[in-house]
């Protein structure tokens, strides 16, 4: 540690650091857009300079090392004017695309002219025209006119992704972001472009024009598409459906986690998102020969438990069968082998996964639900469902999640099913599965519950809603604990588990893994 | 370019390369040895050397466009420079380009129609001793006047 | 007068051939220095100089040297920069072209001092003739054992590369110049570290110009004592001053340093030509602030041109006549500068070509009252907060014509 003074504040500050951390970690920014705490110092957008005691000329902070002793200030009028001068260069070349650019509202050109600028324009003569609308990546496009050269693109692209796809070309004024040809950016990162520019230089096709950010509200989450667990952003529209706008949520962003994705997703993880609001379930429907009929969890719960307590009465608890996803999370997985597991002694617990994909070397991983970890540490077996034992051995089944239509035929499905006396199933998107089960309830998205999940690592990263939830149903939290209630099995034990955090408690108690 | 072409040129830059300790140092030298052989560089260009040099051919073009003698279009057989800084300027460079642009028809940056010459401006050629001053290729001439230039000019076939 | 101490021989003929060179002495400076001294005995004996860099920046070589780590884990370079891109000045292509064996010598004095084992020789590319003379001269003393592996027997080894560079000013900055040879767009570098511990390929690595180690046989050859009676005490030898513009006599001109100004303008190149009064020096290269006709009775040494606001710089003297609008000097001044900039960091990518536009837009007719003044604050602005020194280079000469001539340029604007 190295003491040092900002703005007359004496601070303890790790060594090694540059002014620019030391200065945020103390609660004072620094502006700044070629720096970034991925990469080694750039030092030439030159809007991070400080005044340092003992120095005659202005110094960058992001690439001064904190020093015993050293005296910075960040705020001084040489500074002030030092920044504004900058600003007004930036400025100077910079279209006026306010009101059409998508990065309206979260734009560090914005943003530093109001903390540090609300000068007038006092260039006269012509901004140099480029190519506005360059197509540069499967979802990107590049203004040139917007463009500050801060080259962070062009160093993701060298030091993150390795692809070395974008460079600078021309020189002077003329200089200009491009990528070689026409090879497009291509790799499973290039999302991650968008969110680097620091204003509306790179644009997502897939934002483009479709909101203002002022009307969106961000909160954080779990990407629950591969078992990496980057944590995001989800960027949403609050007043939806209520305020009539095309959609609830309008983007993913990535959320700084030093140990699992630091600044990064994946761009499959970054567009897939269409989950979170098309075809999901809102009513849990009992179905009928010919129609469903809508129920409430009141009475579809004491239904259901009628139907297991039957069997475990009449000693054939054997006869319940559980199909599992490893999307639930580590509470609930905890919950069905409690209540199924060790107090009903199931046999028949199998797990149907989506298939896996191809790994990307960075993020993304194989395995593409995020708590297949969870599964192994609590110790549920991760046997694939046998259709034939389904369909001799079952008499009510507890489905959750759709994906056994992956690895079966709806036909195959069908005929299994129809052998078996009831089936429910609690999921979140409609599917063909629908057509063959008796029961459908609804249920949260992990951006729409609290839990945690379990990474590949082994990482345990608890989360809480993001989006509403606007089904009928519950999450399977709530459900296993209801019915856990209803069968007054372990009646102690049960009743006091009422929510993730009380159930988290208690497996650490019971499980060493999960107590660290 | 035909494969025995990029063939010898190929062993021409692995000459180059193995005069530096790093491969990447050989880029500029291969590139004014491309230009030199096939008068500018080209994407087929910049991919052979980029081939050559196991870099991206990104990398070549970000420094092809930096330069201002290495030439990414065709130019005339005599490529004609005329500086325009201040030791020439201050001794009438700018009626001495005024008057090239009249004598061969084209403005400054232009090609004439029968490739032979390429007028350009540049800045100081280190020969301000000798201002005005102009290079075609790589001949310095300097003391220049109108009746100088037609002599330089009708020497060249 | 002058004293031709460094351009002595120049007008012998093919001085460049090596049979000549060392007809008339060559290679002596060599084989004292690899033969008769240490290699810490040579850095001290141009240390003792205080030969100041003469490429622009006047910092002392010897100094410059010993930054270098003595002992170091990976070999240690020496880039020559003969880029000479600074307007005005074509003094190094005299040396390059009349005695190349000269900085040969330099080169292997320096290297030999510092522990180095290769060289570079940065040559702007458009010295295309002169890169091929001295890959010759090279040729001909590695055959004559003066390069290469095992020099005079001593087991010193040095090779020297002629690298050509392409027809960009930056590259006369010495990390950008680095760069170049890496093969990279040539963006300067931040400074710390400095090229002293971290310069080519991340090595240890000296930068000099020609003319720089052109001095050291000459030093080696006579010792620092002569070499700093030559000039001043904090600033030892001759310049070859390089005078251009408006006079009957543009050429070098080898004198001692403090030479007057006045006296290098009117004795030795010849004075105004006919019919010309002068009106304004640019005393060191275009990145040097001007003078005006009443400033000219002035030291030629780095420390006077500092404390005239000025700087000795290269050594390259402009003349400029009183009929040469001064607006035509900042015309050309502004042009080069956004011409050249690297595009690297804001203040001089949009600052030198903002105020190209508006001189530009001037030159057309179209200025408007308060154009110098905005002239005046876009350079201050960009003074001091660029990431290398071109910033300062562009806004200090643009300054000092505005301030000096500031009438003259207003009456081209509507009252």
């Amino acid at each position: 540690m190295v003491k040092v003074y900002i703005d007359d504040k004496a601070v303890e500050i790790d060594e090694g650091l540059n002014v620019l951390r030391a200065a945020k970690a103390n609660g004072i920014f620094i502006p700044h857009y070629c720096y970034h705490p991925a990469f080694a110092p750039e030092g030439s957008c030159r809007m991070c300079l400080v005044e340092i005691e003992g120095q005659s000329k202005l110094e960058l902070a992001c690439s001064t090392i904190v020093k015993e002793g050293l005296n910075i200030r960040t705020r001084s009028p040489k500074v002030i004017e030092a920044r504004k001068a900058v600003l007004e260069f930036y400025l100077a070349e910079h279209p006026l695309d306010c009101p059409i650019c998508d990065k309206s509202g979260e734009c560090l050109l914005q943003d530093y002219y109001e903390q540090f600028g609300l000068f007038n324009s006092q260039f006269k003569d012509n901004k140099e025209k480029k190519e506005k609308r360059v197509k540069i990546g499967r979802n990107l496009l590049l203004d040139r006119e917007r463009c500050i050269l801060c080259t962070r693109c062009v160093r993701f692209l060298n030091l993150v992704t390795g692809t070395g796809d974008a460079g600078i070309i021309n020189r002077g004024l003329h200089a200009e972001i491009s990528i070689y040809e026409a090879d497009l950016i291509d790799n499973n990162y290039a999302g991650n472009l968008v969110d680097l520019c620091p204003v509306g230089a790179i644009t997502d096709t897939d934002f483009r024009f479709k909101t203002r950010v002022w009307f969106l509200e961000k909160k954080e989450s779990i990407c629950p598409l591969c078992s990496r667990g980057c944590n995001i952003y989800i960027d949403f529209h609050p007043g939806f459906p209520r305020v009539k706008m095309s959609r609830r949520v309008y983007r993913i962003r990535p959320r700084e986690n030093e140990n699992i994705n630091q600044y990064w997703i994946c761009d499959f993880g970054r567009y897939n998102y269409a989950y979170l609001d098309e075809q999901r379930h809102h009513k849990i429907l009992m179905e009928r020969t010919g129609h469903s009929l809508g129920l409430s969890w009141d009475k579809a719960r004491p239904m259901l438990s009628e139907k297991i307590k039957g069997l475990v009465n009449l000693k054939k608890s054997s006869r319940v069968a559980v199909i599992l996803n490893t999307r639930l999370t580590n509470e609930e997985l905890f919950l069905v082998d409690r209540i199924f597991q060790k107090e009903l002694h199931l046999e028949n617990i199998f797990v149907a996964n989506p298939q896996p994909g191809k790994d990307d070397g960075f993020l993304l991983t194989e395995e593409r639900t995020p708590n297949r970890r969870g599964l192994a540490e609590i110790g549920l077996p991760a046997l694939a469902p046998d259709l034939k034992t389904l369909a001799e051995k079952t008499d009510f089944l507890l489905i959750f999640g759709s994906d056994l239509t992956e690895s079966s035929s709806l036909d195959a499905i069908k005929a299994a099913f129809d052998k078996i006396r009831t089936k429910v199933l609690l999921t979140t998107h409609s599917s063909s599965l629908d057509s063959v089960v008796d029961i459908i309830i609804p249920t949260p998205v992990i951006a729409e519950k609290s839990g945690s999940l379990t990474n590949v690592e082994g990482r345990v990263q608890e989360f809480s809603p993001a989006l509403e939830f606007r089904g009928d149903g519950l999450p399977e939290w709530q459900l296993l604990l209801d019915i856990a209630k209803e069968l007054k099995i372990n009646h102690k034990y049960f009743w006091s588990l009422d929510s993730p955090e009380s159930i988290r408690r208690q497996m650490a108690k019971e499980i060493p893994f999960f107590n660290r | 370019m035909s494969p025995e072409y990029s063939g010898k040129l190929r062993k021409k830059i692995d000459e180059i390369v193995t005069r530096y300790p790093k491969k990447d140092a050989a880029l500029l030298p291969v590139l004014h040895l491309v230009q030199n052989e096939v008068g500018f560089i080209s994407p087929e260009e910049e991919k052979l050397v980029a081939q050559a040099l196991g870099i991206k051919p990104m990398r070549v073009r970000e420094v092809v466009s930096f330069y201002t003698m290495i030439s990414s279009q065709p130019l005339g057989r005599y490529h004609i420079q005329v500086c325009s800084n201040l030791s020439c300027h201050l001794d009438g460079s700018d009626q001495l380009i005024d008057y090239l642009k009249r004598k061969l028809g084209i403005g400054v940056g232009e090609t004439t129609a029968d490739k032979k010459f390429t007028l350009s401006t540049v800045e100081c050629l280190g020969a301000c001793e000798q201002a005005p001053c102009m290079m075609v290729n790589f001949e310095y001439y300097g003391q220049l006047d109108e009746a100088r230039i037609d002599q330089i000019l009708d020497r060249l076939i | 007068m002058e004293e031709k101490i460094l351009t002595r021989g120049f007008d012998i003929k093919n001085l460049f051939e090596i049979d000549v060179y060392l007809q008339h002495g060559g290679y002596k400076a060599v084989e004292n220095a690899l033969l008769g001294m240490t290699p810490s005995a040579v850095l001290e004996e141009v240390k003792k100089a205080n030969l100041r860099g003469r490429g622009g920046a006047g910092f002392p070589a010897g100094v410059k040297w010993s930054f270098v780590p003595q002992k170091a884990e990976t070999p240690k370079y020496l880039c020559v920069n003969a880029d000479e891109g600074e307007p005005g000045t074509f003094k190094d292509r005299y040396i390059m072209s009349h005695n190349p064996h000269l900085l040969l010598e330099g080169t292997i004095i320096a290297s030999y001092a510092v522990g180095i084992h290769l060289a570079l020789i940065y040559i702007r590319g458009e010295y295309e003739a002169i890169a091929r003379r001295l890959e010759n001269a090279i040729a001909d003393a590695c055959e004559r054992g003066y390069l290469g592996k095992n020099i005079l027997g001593t087991g010193f080894g040095l090779d020297v590369i002629v690298h050509r560079g392409a027809g960009a000013y930056i590259c006369g900055e010495e990390t950008a110049l680095l760069e170049s040879i890496e093969g990279k767009r040539p963006y300067p570098r931040l400074k710390p570290p400095f090229p002293a511990s971290v310069g080519l390929f991340q090595n240890p690595t000296v930068i000099n110009n020609v003319e720089t180690l052109a001095n050291v046989p000459l030093i080696i050859l006579n010792g620092a004592q002569w070499f700093v009676k030559k000039g001043l005490p904090k600033d030892g030898g001759t310049r070859i001053f390089g005078v251009s513009g408006m006079v009957k006599k543009p050429g070098i001109y080898e004198l001692p340093v403090g030479t007057s100004l006045r006296k290098i303008i009117f004795e030795y190149a010849g004075g105004m030509r006919k019919g010309k009064k002068l009106k304004a020096v640019i005393p060191g290269g275009m990145s040097a602030p001007v003078l005006t006709a009443d400033e000219i009775d002035l030291a030629m040494d780095c420390d006077s041109l500092a404390g005239a606001n000025s700087m000795l710089g290269s050594a390259a003297i402009i003349v400029i006549d009183q009929e040469t609008p001064i607006f035509e000097v900042l015309k050309t001044v502004t042009k080069f500068y956004s011409h050249e900039s690297c595009g690297q960091c804001t203040p001089c990518r949009i600052g030198t070509s903002w105020i190209h536009k508006i001189v530009e837009r001037i030159g057309q007719g179209d200025g408007e009252e308060d154009d110098i003044d905005a002239i005046i604050r876009l350079a201050s602005n960009i003074l001091g907060k660029t990431l290398c020194p071109l910033g300062d280079a562009a806004a200090l000469p643009i300054l000092s014509l505005c301030r000096k001539f500031r009438g003259e340029l207003e009456e081209r604007l509507p009252r």
